[in-house]
């Protein structure tokens, strides 16, 4: 990785985050996509789970996420008013308060939870929010300890 | 296949020529594959897609008795029904195939980091395996086609694919917003780059489509409701004037919405005096023979144009794009006009006279003395306007000098952008839109015409600028698409769709009130319990998330699917290999 903060990060030179990117078939998943073809390049710590909408995604799914040992999520979908399924995006936004509470108070820094919104078309909004959680979370250093 | 058989998965790693293993380290991830749980075969190969490719997975379904198919290659929105279709082929279930996208989303994205971008590549495959173990094969559903089409738009797109549809012998309903036929084309008495006005072009058709038996045409009205599938949609038709509602059923939509002329506020003087127009409405200025100015209505002797007005300009969202069909239209107007004026400039930053025989018409211009300018594109004339009178200062590249004129009239080649209510349009058929503003295509390559939503088609502008004479080749491909649709008569549908373990629901109505699409309902048992309609069920897996019984299945992403994913990522099994 070019961009690695040696720094920043907790514990040595070596560690990267562990990111789990949900997201969307029609937005953000087409984003990504974009991004690829135009040959954007950003860090690769993310990995991407493909669901057909936001709205699919169980809060549970992202504190299992963090409770396995990612050090960040990642939720990518259609912008309000724009989501393929008309509003299954906005359930996801509604849960999304919540889910940060009940992050917050397991202790872990909201933080490495991201919710963004990026079209089919917004293949740098898409490259830029990976990389902003990715240096958040470097910031933060590993969610709990050396990674593996 | 029964459940509880071990399943047996076959990992297919694609190179992609040189577009994946140029980065990522494709053998070493065949390699890898191989120790991940259930795997019992795993290559390389250098193009899946190729008949080669495709052979060699329904080969290797035979050899190794493979119960789930993995391909990490390019994108599943590109390649899915491909795979899908080989799997199928190979005697098994479509939905027991997984992609994985290893160019998209690995090798063209981290093109300088190959170790890192194999590392990822290998995660995703290990992810993929997990998810294929818990794939089940689900029903192929097919449903019959509704004969019939519904055309969004009246403009020379819409009333092209209306006609070459009706004439197939099918149904057609033609809803167009405006109290008549004909769209952008209709306004316009000069059809730059051709030589006749737009009635004398779109009048034959809309003849031919009010007259024709297969078409319903609906003016003045709007689509206010669609709801449904490929195959089966439910269009409400709000007119103006009508007390009721109509309510139509078609199997197929072209949409065909066009665009408007963007009206350049804060561009050139445009605004502060009447002899400062668009392009467009030029187009729609009387036909007679001195080109007389607007404010005073006498003979103009001096015009010019500046091209790419709200076009090409980089950074400005939904201005980006060329218009593409301007400096055709430009040159042809320019060469016309010349004959009725004393001087005639063009300001340009670039002239793309492309179409067939628009060269000619670029020439033209030029042999009648058209003054073409170059100015750079960070460098934008001035225009003022004083007491009335147009001032035009700028400095041509060619000649390196400061010039000045002081056009009678003077024209903007202004974008064509989206028509002001396209939000509504993309919210009411599903339609992802380009960073043009206009909607996405399928595929911009494989598949132009067909979106993202099964059974819509787009022609003309609605998909990106373009020319009339483009538009109408657009529109009786889109023609043919719906036509084929409808002419098979039956249709696959996805089996997506979600269900309520009726023992596990607490009768909570948290489903009801999350579905979009009106999909699940509270049945009369005491106490009552939710029911989805599968057919109304598009799949987007809301009311799963939103169970707090965890009662509903979304099927082909259950969360055992989805947490195996993430389990093989952060804990990764012990285990190593299949068999
Ligand atoms: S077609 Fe229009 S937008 Fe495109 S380069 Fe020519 S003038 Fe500019
Ligand atoms: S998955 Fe659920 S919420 Fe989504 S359309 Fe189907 S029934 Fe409705
Ligand atoms: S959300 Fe779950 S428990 Fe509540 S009614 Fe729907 S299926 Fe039943």
């Amino acid at each position: 990785m070019t961009q690695a903060t040696t720094k920043t990060t907790t514990t040595g030179n070596d560690w990267e985050p562990k990111i789990v990117a949900f997201c969307c078939n029609w937005c953000s998943y087409a984003g990504a996509d974009l991004a690829g073809t135009s040959r954007i390049q950003y860090p690769p710590n993310a990995r991407i789970i493909r669901v057909n909408c936001t709205g699919r995604i169980d809060p549970d799914f992202i504190l299992a996420a963090l409770e396995m040992g990612a050090d960040g999520v990642l939720v990518s979908g259609c912008h309000p008013g724009d989501c393929h399924y008309t509003s299954g995006n906005l359930k996801m936004q509604a849960r999304w308060a919540l889910l940060r509470k009940a992050i917050e108070q397991a202790g872990i820094d909201p933080r490495r939870i991201r919710l963004q919104w990026a079209s089919a078309s917004e293949a740098q909004i898409f490259a830029d929010g990976v990389t902003l959680l990715i240096d958040q979370v470097k910031k933060l250093g590993p969610l709990r300890g050396q990674w593996r | 296949m029964t459940e509880n058989e071990t399943p047996r998965i076959g990992v297919f790693v694609c190179h992609c020529g040189h577009n994946i293993a140029g980065t990522v380290d494709v053998v070493r991830v065949a390699k890898e594959a191989e120790k991940f749980p259930n795997v019992v075969f795993s290559t390389d190969e250098m193009f899946m897609c190729a008949d080669s490719g495709q052979e060699l997975i329904r080969t290797k379904i035979k050899e190794h008795d493979l119960t789930r198919i993995i391909v990490a290659s390019c994108s599943p929105r590109m390649h899915e029904p491909t795979f899908r279709r080989v799997v199928e082929e190979g005697g098994l279930n479509r939905y027991v195939f997984e992609q994985v996208n290893l160019r998209e989303h690995v090798s063209w994205c981290h093109m300088h980091e190959p170790e890192a971008a194999t590392e990822k590549a290998i995660d995703l495959v290990r992810m993929a395996v997990a998810r294929a173990a818990k794939l089940e094969p689900l029903p192929i559903k097919r449903v019959k086609v509704i004969p019939r089409t519904l055309v969004v738009g009246g403009g020379i797109a819409g009333l092209r694919a209306s006609l070459d549809i009706a004439d197939r012998g099918f149904e057609v309903v033609l809803v167009e917003k405006q109290d008549k036929l004909g769209g952008n084309v209709i306004k316009w008495t000069h059809m730059f780059p051709s030589d006749r006005t737009g009635t004398e072009v779109v009048e034959p058709l809309i003849e031919r489509v009010e007259s024709h038996s297969n078409i319903k045409v609906y003016k003045s009205s709007r689509v206010i409701d669609f709801e449904g599938y490929i195959g089966n949609f439910e269009v409400t038709i709000e007119s103006q004037g009508r007390k009721k509602n109509e309510t139509v059923e078609v199997g197929a939509v072209i949409v065909a919405t066009g665009f408007e002329a963007f009206k350049p506020k804060g561009y050139y003087g445009y605004g502060e005096s009447p002899d400062i127009v668009t392009l467009d409405e030029l187009q729609a200025m009387p036909r007679q023979d001195l080109l007389l100015r607007p404010s005073d209505g006498k003979p103009a002797k001096k015009i010019a144009f500046i091209g790419c007005v709200g076009s090409r300009e980089p950074g400005k969202k939904g201005h980006e794009h060329c218009s593409r069909y301007c400096c055709s239209a430009v040159a042809k107007a320019a060469a016309d006009l010349r004959d009725r004026v004393d001087e005639a400039l063009v300001l340009y930053q670039d002239v793309r006279t492309y179409g067939r025989g628009h060269e000619d018409i670029h020439r033209l211009a030029r042999q009648k003395r058209v003054i073409f300018s170059k100015f750079e594109p960070d460098e934008k004339p001035e225009v003022t306007v004083t007491d009335g009178k147009i001032k035009m200062r700028w400095r041509d590249v060619l000649a390196d000098d400061q010039l000045a004129f002081e056009p009678d009239l003077l024209i903007l080649a202004s974008a064509m952008i989206p028509p002001s209510d396209v939000e509504e349009t993309a919210t009411m058929f599903s339609l992802t839109r380009s960073g043009d503003g206009f909607f996405n295509p399928e595929h911009i390559k494989l598949a132009p015409l067909t979106t993202h939503t099964a059974g819509i088609m787009i022609a003309g502008v609605a998909q990106a600028a373009k020319n009339a004479s483009e538009s109408v080749i657009d529109a009786s491909g889109a023609a043919a698409k719906a036509a084929s649709l409808l002419a098979r008569g039956e249709v696959e549908i996805e089996s997506t769709v979600s269900r309520v373990d009726p023992d596990l629901c607490s009768s909570c109505h948290t489903c009801v009130a999350a579905c979009p699409y009106g999909a699940i309902s509270m049945d009369d048992s005491d106490p009552p319990i939710a029911v989805v309609t599968e057919a109304k069920c598009h799949g987007c897996g809301t009311c799963a998330a939103g169970c707090p019984s965890g009662a509903i299945t979304m099927f082909h992403s259950t969360d055992e699917q989805i947490l195996s994913m993430v389990e093989a990522l952060l804990v990764p099994s012990p285990i190593s290999g299949g068999e």
